[in-house]
């Protein structure tokens, strides 16, 4: 816990429903400094939104001590109390109110802001989203990015201690999605404000957040800066679902030869260097997961693996190219247009000195 | 708009199957507004015309049966009635609807399945229950009679209403500064307007045209109803006069058809402002 009292802290929050036997939170913990932007990014069923609504406190987690807000324990105080604001998935505004009343609402609510006050944080936030023009409309006149936008000004009106968004740009079309997630780090940089962003989609995670805690069946496998998470990832779990397209996954052995160390694998033997086999050397493990993500794989005439080119698909400034082997289809993303066409025998070699290497219970070896 | 394929031969058939029905339904009322201006000389004979516009009939019915103290109780009864469903049924189809409880979906079931049970059944024990309590010959009784049937059929319709309401408008009513019972005020209760009308609209049908029991829990000195009134001046059927009685059946029959049309509007008013 912060010393100072600031910052917003999950603790050990555990929450199953149905009297224990759907546990949707296992054993979370985060930590998010104020200012921050963390996202929280993982596959659907891994608790990210569960953990999101206890925050805000419209789930009860199963302890008593697990949500701290600003250093005091939230966990049993109703939503309204929090000083947090929610933006839903669905935009979740008041259908019988003006836009301009929807904005204004949670202040309207706590009847402190005088009246003038009121006005004036709405119109500068209608101005910093752009919707000065709408305010006067009803929310089913609205479009889904116009109604997300509301939806922020709703939140940011009320200056909360925390902004919690629940996948608020998974119903807008791909175009409006990329718009709204730069408007909403912007505004977020304006503002100075905390931020938990949760998603499923790896892309937004990784462009949003200034840190990511990547989730899965109900616990935080790894929270780290968007670099951190993409090129160390923290077991195999994070390896495989950060990057797209995915991690190639081979099989290994760590075996000795005479010149030193090498992997083997079903159908093939790569050589260690120095670096990487005097770190594994150390490691009691023998059994490992070679992760080799697309673009560190290099592809040519002759290579350590030898294959198959069965497919070459387009992926704009990149290519990528599936090649089969003798125990695997393996993914190659080549920079511009390669110099294989389908059909050709081909030989792969992965760049070792970037892959990752993960024991047999996942975790990372070399972090 | 799909094209009609219907061959002639099935388009006559429709036509003629729906100008039976019509005739059917249109004719008796057809030929009781006929009948209520008649003179009261032409009431036995079969004709559609009468040869003069009367009033009499009408006059009988406000000077001689006194029917409009009839027509107030029957307004009284429907309206208490349609307020206590909604009060009751309200909140409790929201509980149902939102609260988790053990047994909660048997008991709701259990309170629905009364509507079931035939009602005639219950009449004598009611009566004499709230002849025991002080109910009987009262509207408050005639009040609490209808709840039998009305508060079941309202949480039924009300419950299924809220529980396909999306949760995230109250839970953002939550987040933002309400208490559970603001944000069902705040935001449930206006979504639910088109129901809660039509649940007052069945309500008050109840009360304003129910027979069974407001026969048995009023006497004449007490809060008789309309329908009982009309089935009284009949003596039992020994001396029927068919002007005024056609006259007490319109006056009867024709607020529930005002009131229908209007919760129609209203009803199709708030659908097309809900947009999506």
């Amino acid at each position: 816990m912060k010393a100072n009292g600031t910052g917003l802290r999950v603790n050990h929050l555990r929450k199953t429903f149905r009297g224990g036997s759907v546990v949707a939170c296992e054993d979370v913990n985060l930590e998010i400094d104020d200012g921050e932007l963390l996202v929280m990014l993982g596959p659907s069923g891994c608790g990210k939104t569960t953990t999101l609504r206890c925050i805000a406190g419209l789930e009860h987690p199963d302890n008593d001590d697990a949500v701290w807000i600003h250093g005091h324990n939230m966990t049993r105080i109703p939503p309204k109390d929090r000083n947090l604001a929610f933006v839903f998935q669905e935009t979740a505004m008041f259908p019988n109110l003006s836009v301009r009343r929807n904005i204004s609402f949670g202040l309207d609510m706590r009847k402190q802001v005088a009246r003038t006050d009121i006005d004036r944080r709405v119109e500068d936030a209608a101005r910093m989203l752009r919707i000065e023009d709408l305010l006067d409309r009803r929310p089913h006149e609205l479009s889904g990015g116009q109604g997300q936008r509301v939806a922020l000004g709703r939140a940011i009106v009320t200056e909360p201690s925390a902004f919690l968004l629940d996948e608020p740009l998974a119903a807008l079309d791909a175009a409006l999605r990329v718009e709204m997630r730069t408007e909403i780090k912007l505004i977020q940089r304006k503002l100075d404000c905390t931020m938990l962003f949760v998603t499923h989609d790896q892309e937004e995670a990784l462009t949003i957040g200034d840190k990511i805690a990547v989730m899965h069946e109900g616990v935080v496998q790894q929270v780290d800066t968007p670099h951190n998470v993409y090129h160390r990832p923290a077991n195999l779990f994070v390896g495989t679902f950060i990057g797209l397209p995915p991690i190639n996954r081979f099989a290994c052995e760590l075996q000795r030869n005479g010149a030193g160390l090498e992997l083997g694998a079903a159908h093939f033997t790569l050589p260690l260097a120095t670096e990487q086999a005097a770190r594994l050397e150390r490691s009691p493990a023998r059994r490992l997961t070679l992760g080799v993500r697309p673009e560190l794989m290099e592809i040519g005439p002759d290579g350590a693996i030898p294959g198959t080119v069965r497919l070459v698909e387009m992926m704009g400034s990149r290519t990528l190219v599936l090649v089969e082997t003798e125990s695997e289809d393996i993914r190659v993303l080549v920079q511009g247009e390669p110099a294989v066409r389908e059909g050709e025998r081909v030989g792969l070699t992965p760049d070792l000195t970037r892959a990752f290497y993960f024991d047999e219970r996942g975790q990372n070896l070399l972090t | 708009m799909t094209d009609d394929r219907s061959t002639p031969l099935q388009k006559i058939l429709t036509y003629a199957t729906l100008s039976v029905v019509l005739a059917l339904v249109l004719i008796p009322y057809g030929y009781a507004i006929v009948t209520a201006f008649k003179p009261p000389y032409e009431v036995y004979e079969v004709s559609w015309w009468p040869s003069e516009i009367s009033f009499g009939a009408w006059r009988d019915v406000f000077a001689i049966n006194h029917f409009h103290l009839y027509l107030w109780n029957s307004l009284i009864a429907g309206l208490g009635s349609a307020v206590l469903a909604v009060a009751i049924a309200l909140p409790g189809a929201y509980i149902f609807a939102r609260k988790e409880f053990p047994f909660r979906e048997p008991f709701f079931y259990i309170i629905v399945g009364t509507l079931v049970f035939p009602f005639i059944l219950l009449i004598v024990p009611i009566t004499i229950v709230w002849i025991r309590i002080g109910l009987f010959d009262t509207f408050l009784g005639l009040w609490l009679a209808f709840q039998i049937f009305a508060v079941p059929y309202s949480m039924w319709i009300l419950r299924g209403y809220f529980a396909r309401l999306p949760r995230h408008l109250e839970e953002a009513a939550q987040v933002y500064g309400c208490t559970q019972f603001q944000a069902f005020w705040r935001v449930m209760l206006p979504m639910a307007k088109p129901v809660i009308v039509s649940v007052l609209f069945l309500a008050f049908l109840q009360g304003w045209s129910d027979f069974l029991f407001s026969n048995m829990l009023t006497t004449g000195d007490g809060p008789r109803t309309a329908a009982v009134a009309i089935y009284t001046s009949t003596a039992g059927g020994e001396r029927v006069e068919w002007g005024p009685l056609m006259v007490m059946t319109l006056l009867a029959g024709i607020p529930p058809v005002v009131l229908y049309m209007f919760a129609q509007k209203h009803l199709a008013r708030t659908f097309a402002g809900a947009g999506h």
